[in-house]
């Protein structure tokens, strides 16, 4: 932990950030080096993007110092962080499709001629020359939708460069690159390097970690645990410290339920996304599926729910194979799937808590093609308050409504349709704690109620505290199944991040 | 405390729900227009000229109904125009002055119509072509095929058939009780039928209703197609006013019914609004084009006038919202 203060380029000192609700980050310490791969690693939610954002002047902390080059800095807006050298390469990028990679590239700074016209020889001369520094072969005309997301993070890294970049923050720049584009990847981080530039590197893949890195700091419930030099940690420490927290009474205990036969799903593929997936859902029975974003989970639970189409495989309800071509289908054999983004896949926010509640049930409730009024009103006052959903009205528009009862709202779809198996994609997303406490009741009661339950989630102690029994999936295939009592937050990690030699 | 409303017809609460403010602005409106009017002219406060109001709304009436059914779902329907221009041209193009037509003819028409606007609401939802887009190809589809029809106006329909646009029962004009008995029979299934709860659905968020298992392709395309049945109900009520079919006077309806959509706080997003709102925006640009009429206005002025109105109202709503 030799820290030689000539060589520091970025130093952030006691940096505090909190959200309506959330301590995002508490005090933290964070510094680099000329020169060095940073890589900064933690849990979901551990607060590594706010603190990333914060650097690019997206966020202002509520306390704390940022020192660049020994000097005290202040961002106001990302573009002061990019005025100093710190440039940001998000998960979504930033360019734009219809232009081309010169166009991109000098967006705005365009080199010009007099009377303002864009000095056309200029642009693709600088591109070439930034492209040829990083040694990319792309050609400058090419409009960007026609790339891979590989080629659009390269043009984002030279476009980093043309800012004169001494720092670039990568996050999570691995998420959806194949093994040769990594490599690439690497080599033009080691090319940065060389150029002197620092670069902060954020992601799940421990593996790239140890690669890459020079240095690694852990940060986790906003507090940073560790900053070490990568010689002296290992995988097992790391993932340790990333995930290793107590977890009693965060969670209510279960009840005793009967194991019959719910959903069964056998041999589910789906181009790309889904390899082979069997599962086994009894009723009266919680199962945690856990995975990396992007492995897969939630296109397997909307192609139980009749979203995207399968190629191949079958699923059966009690035991009776059933079709499912659209919502409808699953709808009416007694599915439910409670999405994981409320705002654009769970409620619509304009219509009334009524309305939302009821949207899936309507058709089954309807008589001679008339909404029951009376009974409509009657069943949401019920639900509403068995799931003390606060409200002033059952007319109120959910958009009105705070994160935690609009999602109890979108549970309240599923629970008043009588779902038979329900699906829920990240259920806690964004709520507060006690809410969750309340989901979480919520779920184990309607598991003591017989119904048969898949919950996706990327917290952890939430899969481990709730399940019944735990998948993990990676790049679209089931790679394992673990019971609770066996279960530890670092062998899920393992087997879902696709390192599960040690297990 | 989840303490729920009670009072289900309590005005307080109409007010206050969304959409009841809009409604309440755009009545407002209406009546100012109509106090103002009232005082400058001493022709606009006759009886006489109420009724003549109300009668002249009904065209524009019965295509804003479809307008605002497809509005709400989120798109738009420009192929409304030509629908009705086809409309009263066959209507008096084959009806020709014979009494033995009318129902026959009617019907016809009412199918013609329905047949467009059902192949508006299949490229749509087959084709996946925006409703802008597909429903213009279909206005000059529709214009174009007309006019290889007949470049002029053409026929004549039999004296009955004028009581669909001239009729009185007692002292109420038939159309404006017409009008009023449709209007009311679609509120009914806009507010009342499961259909009508999925159409605010599926123009508030397509997607999310379609995970709630709405057919929305479905919705959708009955939207449309009950858009191009209302268009060719307001062809042959154009044709018994004209008593003639003119390829060219639907034009400028399909303009003017998402103007008066949008002036009585439908969004055009989609999802928000209904035909209480609606039937506002007709009167009040049936209303401005009568009292400029009137004054002796000419007609630009109108233009510019409902221009200014559309631009108005909907930044009043931006603002209440």
């Amino acid at each position: 932990m030799g820290r030689e203060t000539d060589d520091i380029i970025l130093e952030m000192k006691h940096i505090s950030k909190s959200f309506p609700g959330v301590q995002a980050l508490e005090k933290v310490a964070f510094y680099c080096k000329k020169g060095e791969v940073k890589a900064l690693v933690g849990e979901n939610g551990a607060g590594k993007s706010t603190l990333m954002k914060i650097l690019a002047g997206v966020y202002q902390p509520d306390e704390g110092e940022i020192f660049l080059k020994r000097e005290k800095v202040q961002f106001n807006n990302p573009h002061d962080a990019q005025k100093v050298g710190i440039s940001i390469i998000y998960q979504e990028g930033s360019l734009l499709p219809y232009l081309n990679v010169a166009e991109n590239i000098f967006l705005g700074r365009e080199p010009r001629k007099r009377l303002g016209f864009i000095d056309s020889s200029t642009l693709y001369r600088k591109t070439q020359e930034l492209l040829d520094e990083l040694s990319v072969e792309i050609d400058l005309t090419a409009p960007v939708y026609d790339l891979s997301l590989a080629q659009r993070q390269m043009i984002e890294i030279a476009k980093a460069l043309s800012l004169n970049a001494e720092l670039i923050i990568m996050d999570e720049p691995s998420a959806a690159l194949t093994t040769q584009e990594l490599d690439r990847l690497f080599q033009i981080i080691h090319s940065l390097k060389d150029h002197g530039v620092t670069v902060i590197y954020i992601s799940h893949r421990i593996e790239e970690i140890f690669h890459i890195a020079d240095r690694v700091t852990v940060l986790k419930d906003g507090k940073v645990v560790s900053t070490t030099s990568i010689e002296e940690m290992n995988e097992e420490i790391l993932i340790r410290q990333m995930v290793g927290r107590d977890m009693d009474g965060r969670f209510p205990s279960k009840g005793e339920f009967e194991k019959k036969k719910g959903l069964s799903v056998v041999g589910l593929s789906c181009q790309g996304v889904l390899h082979d997936i069997n599962l086994e859902l009894r009723k009266g029975e919680i199962v945690g599926l856990a995975g990396l974003v992007g492995s897969g989970r939630t296109e397997l639970a909307k192609a139980i729910f009749g979203v995207i189409r399968p190629d191949k495989g079958a699923i059966y309800l009690n035991g009776r194979k059933i079709k499912i071509k659209s919502p409808r289908d699953a709808i009416d054999n007694g599915i439910g799937l409670v999405t994981e983004d409320r705002k654009r896949e769970g409620l619509i926010l304009g219509l009334s808590v009524k309305k939302n509640t009821t949207l899936p049930s309507l058709d089954r409730l309807t008589r001679m093609g008339l909404v029951p009024e009376k009974r409509e009103r009657e069943m949401v006052k019920k639900i509403v308050q068995e799931l003390d959903i606060r409200t002033p009205s059952i007319d109120r528009q959910v958009e009105y409504l705070s994160g935690g009862n609009q999602q109890k709202v979108s549970l309240a779809k599923w629970l008043i349709t009588e779902s038979d198996v329900i699906i829920f994609d990240e259920p806690t997303r964004g709520i507060d704690v006690g809410a969750k406490f309340e989901i979480y009741n919520l779920v184990l009661n309607l598991a003591g109620r017989g119904k048969a339950i898949l919950m996706i989630s990327s917290e952890l102690p939430e899969i481990l505290g709730l399940s019944d029994r735990i998948l993990v999936m990676r790049e679209g295939k089931m790679v394992g199944e673990l019971l609770p009592q066996d279960a530890t937050e670092e062998k899920i990690i393992s087997l879902a991040t696709g390192l599960d030699k040690g297990s | 405390m989840a303490e729920i409303g009670e009072k289900r017809f309590s005005l307080k609460k109409i007010i206050r729900a969304r959409g009841g403010k809009e409604t309440m602005a755009i009545y407002s409106l209406l009546i100012t227009l109509i106090i103002i009017s009232s005082l400058i002219s001493s022709d606009f406060r006759t009886s006489r000229n109420a009724i003549n109001i109300l009668r002249q709304a009904v065209l524009l009436g019965i295509v804003s109904i479809g307008q605002t059914l497809v509005i709400l779902t989120g798109g738009l329907d420009l192929s409304v125009g030509s629908t009705i221009s086809l409309g009263a041209c066959l209507t008096s193009g084959i009806m020709l002055g014979r009494d033995g037509l009318i129902l026959p003819v009617s019907l016809l028409v009412l199918l013609v119509g329905t047949a467009i606007g059902m192949g508006n609401g299949l490229v749509i939802t087959k084709l996946k072509v925006p409703p802008f887009i597909a429903t213009l190809g279909m206005m000059s589809i529709v214009q174009g095929s007309l006019l290889l029809y007949t470049k002029r106006a053409i026929g004549w329909v039999p004296t009955a058939f004028l009581f669909f646009a001239d009729g009185q029962i007692g002292f109420v004009p038939f159309p404006v009780l017409f009008y009023a008995l449709l209007l009311l029979a679609f509120s009914i299934f806009l507010k009342k039928t499961t259909f009508g709860r999925y159409i605010y659905a599926t123009g508030g968020n397509e997607e999310i209703s379609r995970l709630s298992g709405i057919r929305t392709r479905s919705v959708i395309l009955i939207t449309y197609t009950l858009s191009g049945f209302l268009a060719a109900l307001a062809g042959l009520f154009l044709a018994s006013r004209l008593a003639m079919g003119d390829p060219r006077g639907g034009e400028g309806y399909e303009l003017n019914s998402i103007a008066a959509v949008l002036v009585g706080g439908t969004s055009l997003a989609g999802g928000r609004g209904g035909l209480a709102g609606t039937l506002a925006g007709v009167l009040i640009m049936t209303v401005v084009g009568n009292i400029l009429n009137l004054m002796d206005v000419p007609g630009f002025w109108q233009w510019i006038v409902k221009g200014l109105i559309i631009i108005g109202a909907v930044s009043v709503y931006r603002k209440i919202d």
